[in-house]
């Protein structure tokens, strides 16, 4: 953990309020992005990303599987979330478990709507295989590499960047199956098809610390925070989901007034992944 | 199966004595005091070292010596299937149970999850044991009294000779953190197939059955810190088996310290003795003077070794 002087908190503290943090950044600024893709070989998709010292990769796997009895037209999709001991000595045996779960929860809610997975950045209904029979099990799994705050952010970017990395194997279904049977399936080596990722948010955390709110907080800065919101925001401005952290009590008026800052915020930032991301694609293809 | 084929080629193609492609990159976790990516072909992995720092457990301070730890992790997506949670996810089980839990056929299936988990989690264990047994070994342990070393390797992609991937990447990593060491352990696997021994087996090859033998050593003392093999073997066959693996560690021996230096000499440039002393041994060193930055140019093969131990005979 964070171990800080009284001294070195009222500089952070000081620092937030004058609108100029101490690596330099205005309160509404992110740190340098950096994204590369297909890094894990055996995946559909991966992608790895860097927000300053902070760095994550997530993977996309996808299996053939059964859809839910509830929702017949749906495919699924499970997010897990690994903090490695490499990005932080606490998180050795079970103590990354804590955060891992947070991270996980509130991905899940950020990206993949309700229960019913109306609402999800993810359309659902495009990994349907056979309505009732067949569908895609998407397997999200984000690692914690490095960790120096905004883990949350920088999870989301790295999953909508292994999104759009992803392909999936072309199914051809053999007809004539019926009833409650089976039905028997091809999988294409060669034809994959690619994801609409247009729709997928992106996650923008507003740390509270003092009286004001900063974006894409270090974990020296988290660690002064009072409380957190993480904003899911859709390329239309759509609000996806929302979670909040930390103990601290938030007036209403000033959480709608995080909301529509970050709202301001992520077209910059979905800008700007976009941009990384197909550069990032140019370079693999490139390769 | 065909392992060598006519031509005398493995299955990806390679010579049966020639290594995978190595590669390894110094400084990657930005926070950890030393860290280090190193590929082995398909088989990736990153190792992170805190320490020296202060005992975090009282009760395992040991007062004449370091105390070492290691842990190994793999990633979910590291294999080919995708593995479950190696740190053995119960209630997730649990939960499945209850949902499924009333047809036999889902029961089974429950219970093999239960099993798998429970060999994962005993082979990294294991793993872990091994790897920090070995680093033991080649730190200089008797310089940091009641202080932790702590070595976390995390396995990005598993293609084979994970082990002796983790043992590298966690000397690059110890070199990086400026930790004294005796000497680079490097590690490499061999075993024999078709006849024929082969050097740095990949996942298809390890799995086949036949005999695989991972050696550590120490290359510039010339000694074997780590020899496991499983299977039979006879004897003679064994000793070129095991030639080969140590001529694969002195070929990574050189690789390592080729990297090492060339990072050392990056940040020459700026001044060398914050490479050696980033972290590691700082406190015992005020300040450097003239004639500790000459003292470091001169010193050329050892260097890395060296220097870290200079640190430490004069503070």
């Amino acid at each position: 953990m964070v171990g800080l002087s009284l001294g070195e908190k009222h500089f952070i503290q000081g620092g937030i309020d004058q609108n100029l943090r101490s690596d330099g950044r205005k309160r509404d600024a992110y740190r340098p992005i950096s994204i590369e893709t297909g890094v894990i070989p055996q995946a559909n998709g991966s992608a790895r990303i860097r927000i300053g010292a902070t760095e994550v990769i997530a993977s996309v796997k996808a299996e053939l599987g059964r859809p839910n009895a509830l929702q017949p037209d749906k495919g699924k999709v499970a997010i897990f979330v690994d903090c490695s001991p490499v990005a932080e000595p606490m998180f050795e045996g079970r103590g990354g478990e804590e955060l891992s779960t947070e991270l996980s929860v509130a991905l899940q809610c950020c990206l993949l709507g309700g229960k019913s997975g109306a609402g999800a950045g993810i359309d659902l209904s495009s990994l349907i295989v056979a309505e009732g029979k067949i569908c895609w099990d998407l397997y999200i799994d984000g690692l914690v590499i490095s960790s120096d705050g905004n883990l949350l952010d920088a999870l989301g970017a790295a999953i909508k960047a292994a999104l759009s990395n992803t392909g999936i194997p072309r199914v051809q279904v053999a007809a004539g199956a019926s009833g409650d049977e089976q039905p028997e399936v091809d999988i294409s080596d060669e034809e994959f098809l690619q994801f609409d990722t247009s729709g997928v948010p992106v996650i923008v955390t507003l740390t509270k610390v003092g009286r004001h709110y900063i974006v894409d907080a270090t974990s020296e800065e988290e660690s002064q925070m009072s409380s957190a919101v993480s904003v899911s925001i859709s390329r239309k401005g759509h609000i996806c989901g929302l979670s909040k952290r930390g103990s601290a009590g938030l007036d209403p008026s000033v959480i709608s007034d995080m909301i529509s800052v970050a709202r301001h915020i992520s077209e910059q930032l979905i800008n700007k992944l976009d941009s990384e991301i197909s550069a990032a694609e140019a370079d693999e293809d490139e390769m | 199966m065909e392992f060598v084929n006519p031509e005398g080629l493995r299955l990806d193609g390679r010579r049966p004595m020639e290594m995978r492609q190595l590669r390894a990159q110094i400084g990657a976790v930005a926070k950890a005091d030393g860290s280090a990516v190193f590929e082995m072909g398909n088989t990736k992995v990153i190792a992170a070292v805190y320490g020296p720092r202060e005992v975090q457990n009282r009760s395992q301070q040991i007062n004449d010596q370091a105390l070492v730890r290691c842990e190994y992790s793999m990633a979910n997506f590291s294999t080919g299937d995708r593995r479950r949670k190696p740190k053995g996810d119960s209630t997730n089980i649990a939960c499945e149970n209850a949902i499924f839990g009333c047809t036999n056929h889902w029961f089974m299936f429950v219970m093999c999850f239960v099993m798998a988990n429970e060999s994962i989690r005993r082979r990294s264990t294991e793993i872990s044991l091994v790897i920090r047994q070995t680093m033991e070994e080649c730190i200089l342990t008797n310089l940091m009294p009641r202080s932790q070393i702590d070595i976390y390797v995390q396995v990005l992609q598993a293609d084979g000779g994970t082990r002796s991937a983790c043992i590298n990447a966690a000397t690059l990593a110890l070199a990086d953190a400026g930790i004294p060491m005796r000497d680079l352990v490097t590690s490499c696997s061999a075993g024999f197939l078709n006849s024929t021994p082969l050097l740095d087996l990949n996942y298809v090859e390890d799995s086949a059955g036949g005999p695989d033998v991972t050696v550590g050593i120490l290359p510039k003392l010339d000694k074997v810190t780590l020899l496991q093999m499983d299977a039979k073997l006879p004897i003679d066959t064994f000793e070129n088996v095991m030639q080969l693996a140590v001529e694969g560690c002195k070929a990574i021996a050189n690789y390592i310290r080729e990297v090492s230096f060339a990072r050392e000499y990056q940040t020459a440039g700026v001044s060398t003795w914050l490479v050696v002393h980033k972290k590691g041994i700082r406190a015992h060193i005020q300040a450097p003077t003239l004639a500790w930055l000459l003292l470091d140019f001169q010193l050329s093969s050892h260097h890395l070794k060296l220097v870290a131990y200079t640190g430490v005979a004069t503070s």
